[in-house]
């Protein structure tokens, strides 16, 4: 009992303290996130966006709509997801992952 | 049966693959990506304090309806080391996300319908006065009574700084007429490595996530209580592969005397994009 006590006490620790985001990806210019955040967008995004971004049955993620995004707007947007449009919340993917996602995005932008 | 279905999804769906969580009573705020199907066998080996140990195994079909509501169909069996085995029913559940955003505290509204009989040992939760008594007797016997049930869980849940932290406050009732019996199921878990490496892998950290959870009864609604209930505290480690297969394992200990000794629980389950 004492240790569901606890989780309740971190779970209200957890609510109470909210992560401000970052104004620029800590990841971004880095060769190796870049090759992380491919890998992890054929694992996670490719069902829905297209191998390579290029868009299937959800947009592509190439436009300058998507890539005119900050930082911030994009690392929010995939956390929160679209639910009531079929985009998930990414949110069980660590910050880092995240981070390494949108590194990602950004290089398709220069191709 | 369920491998016939595995090797149908294999042939028609793209693997695809979550951050999964390694709990197996316990529930996250997570929800399976709309028209992902995962379909997983976890069998449960009890260890009652006297008498036979049994093994229950469910079959799960769960399936992403949109990006806000996943719905899962389990089929359970259950044999002991003495005795027949039984097909012991099945259950149907429903997770709804009630808040649209991502917010430190994340509610979820869950219910679930089963009919099953009194043999079933998958022991998905455990609520109200249950007891290792109820998996010693012999299946032959218990498969005769049929409980038809409603349950429902408020699933709370938070990510932050790769940690979960979730709570489940779980209420269940049986239609024949019985009280609401209650239960509780608390919990965390954080992947082994938060970012991922730059190359397809197996057994890097980034693939394994740890857990810890607590689950147990606590009487009936008009008799909430903690005597003769049972509590469990159990280790999980998920282990996700590159090709959309997920291995779990969490061994639980039994807490009080009216628990069970033990709970071995395993799962494997492959989930892909079907539409
Ligand atoms: C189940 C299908 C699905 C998956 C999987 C998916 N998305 Fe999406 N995504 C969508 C849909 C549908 C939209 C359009 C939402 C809308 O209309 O606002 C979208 C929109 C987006 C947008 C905004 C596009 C725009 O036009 O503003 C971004 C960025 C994005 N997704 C990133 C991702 C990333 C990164 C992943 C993988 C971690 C991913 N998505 C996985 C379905 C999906």
């Amino acid at each position: 009992m004492r240790i569901a006590a606890f989780t309740l006490v971190l779970l209200v620790v957890t609510a109470c303290a909210s992560a401000p985001i970052p104004a620029r990806n800590p990841y971004a210019n880095r060769p190796e996130a870049v090759q992380a955040g491919a890998k992890l967008f054929l694992q996670h995004c490719a069902a829905c966006h297209g191998a390579d971004a290029s868009g299937h049955a959800a947009p592509s993620l190439r436009r300058a709509a998507v890539q005119s995004l900050p930082d911030p707007a994009l690392f929010s947007f995939i956390t929160n997801g679209a639910l009531r449009r079929g985009m998930p919340s990414w949110a069980q993917l660590p910050d880092e992952r995240r981070w390494q996602l949108i590194a990602y995005l950004r290089s398709l932008h220069d191709d | 049966m369920g491998l016939l279905l595995a090797l149908l999804l294999c042939a028609t769906a793209r693997p695809a693959r979550a951050q999964e969580s390694p709990y197996f009573v316990l529930y996250d705020h997570h929800m399976e990506e709309p028209g992902n199907l995962e379909i997983s066998l976890s069998p449960v080996l009890a260890s009652p304090r006297n008498g036979p140990r049994s093994l229950a195994t469910s079959l799960e079909l769960e399936y992403g309806t949109t990006a806000w509501w996943t719905s899962s169909l389990y089929l359970d069996g259950a044999s002991a080391t003495a005795g027949p085995s039984a097909f012991t029913g099945f259950r149907l559940e429903n997770r709804f996300r009630l808040l649209m955003h991502e917010h430190p505290v994340n509610p979820v509204f869950y219910v679930e319908l089963a009919d099953t009989n009194g043999a079933d040992r998958v022991a998905k939760e455990i609520v109200g006065f249950d007891s290792w008594r109820d998996f010693a007797e012999p299946i032959r016997e218990a498969r005769t009574e049929t409980e038809r049930e409603v349950e429902t869980k408020l699933i709370l849940s938070g990510n932050r700084r790769g940690w979960n932290v979730a709570a489940n406050a779980i209420a269940e009732k049986n239609l024949a007429g019985a009280p609401w019996e209650l239960g509780y199921a608390v919990g965390t878990s954080r992947p082994l490595a938060l970012a991922a490496q730059p190359f397809e892998c197996h057994l890097c950290r980034e693939n394994f996530t740890l857990g810890l959870e607590m689950y147990g009864g606590l009487g009936e609604a008009g008799n909430l209580t903690l005597s003769q209930t049972s509590h469990y505290l159990a280790a999980s480690v998920a282990w996700s592969l590159p090709n959309g297969i997920t291995l779990r394992l969490s061994p639980a200990r039994g807490l009080t005397q009216t628990s069970n000794r033990s709970f071995v629980r395993f799962g494997i389950s492959y989930e892909g994009h079907i539409r």
